[in-house]
């Protein structure tokens, strides 16, 4: 895949003269500054300040009479909120902070896709590998947390115990490659939908990328949505108890 | 829509990278099922099977809904978790066809 800096990165390298040079192996030597090179860090960067920032507001301003932005906020926790409640049984609670965070962090990285000059840092791959890498060790320590070591890594070797040998190796397959479509699904849509504004935008400027802006917005929130669906899934099914 | 748009555009963009590379390139024997257009077929394939399996997903949950409206929460929510795992087999096709380049 060819790279395409954002233009914030190529600002930045002009107005702090960097210097441009070939990365082996990558984008076939083209010269690049090491802003340009990693802007989905620089990305993802600002896009994380942008969300503190916001969020430290509110925490700020918090009021018995809400006003627009502490209501959005509210909305947004009692969301998170009602996901887990409705997924996991017991003490859901405890996971809010990390799973709302999560989602704020994707949410704000598919919408900075939409701002001309920034690309999303979702479109990169080593971005959602990152998130789906750290939800996975996430829902791995928990669960050994709540069930115990041997219990969490024996649920994976099913009911019968002669079918273990088959069946132990394939649920660490799939264990193993829930990180890959966790991480791959979020990339491919933004990635996608990035690519495809992005042409629209080169053959008419004007209007034109507008409804493609349209369906980004709408995309970024449903592929949020998603992702913190499928983390809230794997999590209770790591946490929950058989009875 | 976006799957389509990702398709057309990927076939535009194969019209022109053939335009373009016809009197440069050496002509260099290679086989039609090599490369980018491989790509592009397959997401052709995968897209329109996603098309399908999708519809029928929406078509239930519609029936689902008009049944039992009070449901309809639960039947969305389960709608959309279903449609990304459908979405994710194209997402698959998608990058593979990234990397093929």
């Amino acid at each position: 895949m060819e790279h395409h800096p954002s233009l914030l990165a190529q600002w930045l390298t002009q107005i702090l003269h960097l210097a441009r040079h070939a990365w082996p192996g990558f984008a076939h030597g083209e010269p690049l500054s090491v802003l340009e090179r990693y802007d989905h860090l620089l990305n993802a960067l600002l896009a994380a300040l942008v969300a503190m920032a916001i969020t430290t507001l509110v925490r700020k301003n918090l009021s018995r009479i809400p006003g627009p932005l502490q209501q959005v906020f509210e909305g947004v926790v009692e969301w998170v909120q009602g996901m887990i409640g409705d997924n996991i049984a017991h003490h859901g609670e405890r996971y809010l902070p990390f799973i709302g965070t999560m989602a704020l962090f994707v949410f704000f990285n598919n919408l900075f896709g939409l701002i001309p000059g920034l690309s999303p840092a979702t479109s990169n791959w080593n971005v959602t590998l990152g998130a789906a890498l750290v939800v996975f060790a996430y829902y791995n320590f928990h669960g050994m947390k709540e069930q115990g070591f041997g219990k969490y890594w024996a649920h994976f070797a099913g009911p019968i115990w002669w079918l273990m040998p088959l069946m132990f190796p394939l649920e660490i397959l799939g264990l193993l490659s829930r990180i890959l479509s966790h991480s791959l699904r979020l990339f491919g849509n933004i990635a996608g939908e990035h690519v495809v504004a992005g042409i629209f935008f080169g053959l008419m400027p004007l209007l034109l990328p507008v409804p493609m802006m349209v369906l980004g917005l709408f995309f970024g929130l449903i592929q949020t949505f998603v992702f913190t669906m499928l983390a809230v899934i794997y999590l209770s099914g790591a946490v929950s108890h058989e009875h | 829509m976006k799957k389509f748009l990702t398709t057309a555009f990927l076939f535009t963009l194969a019209a022109v990278a053939f335009a373009q590379g016809a009197p440069a390139a050496a002509p260099v024997a290679k086989s039609l099922f090599e490369g980018q257009f491989t790509a592009h077929i397959a997401l052709a394939i995968a897209a329109a099977g996603c098309g399908l399996a999708q519809g029928k997903a929406v078509v239930a949950a519609c029936e689902g809904v008009a049944r039992n409206p009070q449901a309809a929460g639960n039947i969305r929510t389960t709608m959309i978790i279903g449609l990304a795992l459908i979405e994710a087999l194209v997402i698959y096709v998608l990058v593979a066809a990234f990397a093929i380049k």
